[in-house]
């Protein structure tokens, strides 16, 4: 599922997507078959197989596949600044 | 000290994390009637530890965020009194865990640290702050898709966030809890862990975990302000949850401390019931 919009924001604009840790990550993939969001891709023949492919399709604030991470290999922004980030934004569109 | 415990831990003897599971499992039994749940031989010897988690209540000891061990629970359907993760009481206590499979310093340290909260007698969790404040009426909207049906409380007291969790404000004080969606998404839930008593939440900060065969989604508090009692019926039994999410599941009670400024951005039952149509077509449930 894509998102266009998120609380008035445009998805784009919103900087919230898992960061992978590769030196933790063992390409184990049970992210990539828990996000229903096809977040991420596996590239099987490449030594990185594992990339962030639709960032704007991560549903904000949502860290759910970090928790089913067993080598706890990703990490997202910090929530707080993110909202603080969306109010900005909204407060420049509305004022614009 | 922990009483009458059957202990599942995970026994993942190639990872630091497991070798630490097992010691506290072992350590739990030196002292106290608790016994252990081999994770390995309850695969063939399913009616002896079925007798021993029926007549104990569960620990479950995970290692990691795999949560082979709260897998194995479900798949027995066990009951699950008290649940640790290693992983995550390690990064609680900044102990830096590494791949060794011999216990050194920091292993031993966080042993400690675990047991004794295990030992430690458990917070007794209030089941209503204030008995004046009744979160008791909802005036059900409803949408039907295929076999889903899904229920939206159309009271104007009550608010939502677009990650489909609510808030029922009455003055300084709010309920909060998940949507249909959550539920009916979810499917058959099997554990709740709730906020902490006490905790101060930041606006869209965690406030709890529910956890089905299917998925794990952490509830995203719509407002900010400290966890002043939790539904601790959930803990017992989870499936209320399924059973109706915004009643006999509700979450937690927050003690609201800037709510003037958390709802700008939350929506009331207009827009979140167009919102959450919408993630029901989009994603056929």
């Amino acid at each position: 599922m894509s998102e266009t919009t998120f609380m008035g924001v445009e998805r784009a604009k919103i900087d919230w997507k898992p960061t992978i840790d590769y030196t933790s990550c063992d390409f184990c993939m049970e992210c990539v078959t828990f996000c229903p969001h096809k977040v991420f891709e596996v590239r099987e023949n490449e030594v990185i197989k594992l990339i962030i492919r639709n960032p704007n399709n991560c549903v904000v604030f949502c860290r759910a596949c970090s928790k089913i991470c067993g080598p706890d290999a990703l990490t997202f922004p910090d929530k707080n600044a993110t909202t603080q980030r969306i109010k900005e934004i909204r407060k420049e569109e509305s004022n614009a | 000290m922990l009483e009458n415990y059957a202990i599942l831990p995970c026994n993942g003897l190639d990872k630091n994390a497991g070798v630490i599971s097992r010691e506290i499992a072992i350590k739990l039994c030196e002292n106290a009637n608790n016994k252990i749940i081999c994770p390995v031989y309850y695969r063939v010897a399913e009616a002896k530890y079925n007798k021993i988690a029926g007549e104990h209540s569960l620990l479950v000891i995970d290692g990691c965020q795999t949560r082979c061990a709260s897998k194995l629970a479900a798949e027995k359907n066990l009951k699950v009194s008290r649940r640790v993760t290693i992983s995550e009481e390690a990064k609680s206590h900044n102990i830096e865990l590494k791949s060794n499979l011999r216990l050194l310093e920091n292993e031993n340290t966080l042993i400690e640290i675990i047991l004794n909260g295990l030992n430690s007698p458990e917070d007794k969790v209030a089941l209503s702050s204030d008995e004046t404040t009744v979160f008791n009426k909802f005036d059900y909207e409803t949408y039907q898709h295929g076999k889903f049906l899904f229920r939206v409380p159309a009271n104007p007291e009550l608010y939502f966030n677009e990650n489909d969790c609510w808030t029922y404000v009455i003055g300084n004080r709010a309920r909060i809890g998940v949507t249909d969606f959550v539920q009916q998404n979810l499917s058959d839930i099997l554990y709740f862990t709730p906020p902490e008593i006490g905790a101060e939440i930041d606006q869209f900060g965690e406030a709890g975990e529910i956890e089905s065969s299917k998925s794990v989604f952490e509830l995203i508090s719509p407002v900010s302000g400290k966890v002043i009692s939790v539904n601790e019926t959930l803990v017992g039994k989870p499936e209320l949850l399924n059973e109706n999410p915004y009643e006999l599941g509700w979450v937690a009670e927050i003690e609201l401390t800037n709510f003037e400024d958390d709802k700008e951005l939350l929506i009331g039952f207009d827009k979140y019931f167009e919102i959450m149509k919408k993630k029901v077509e989009d994603i056929n449930v």
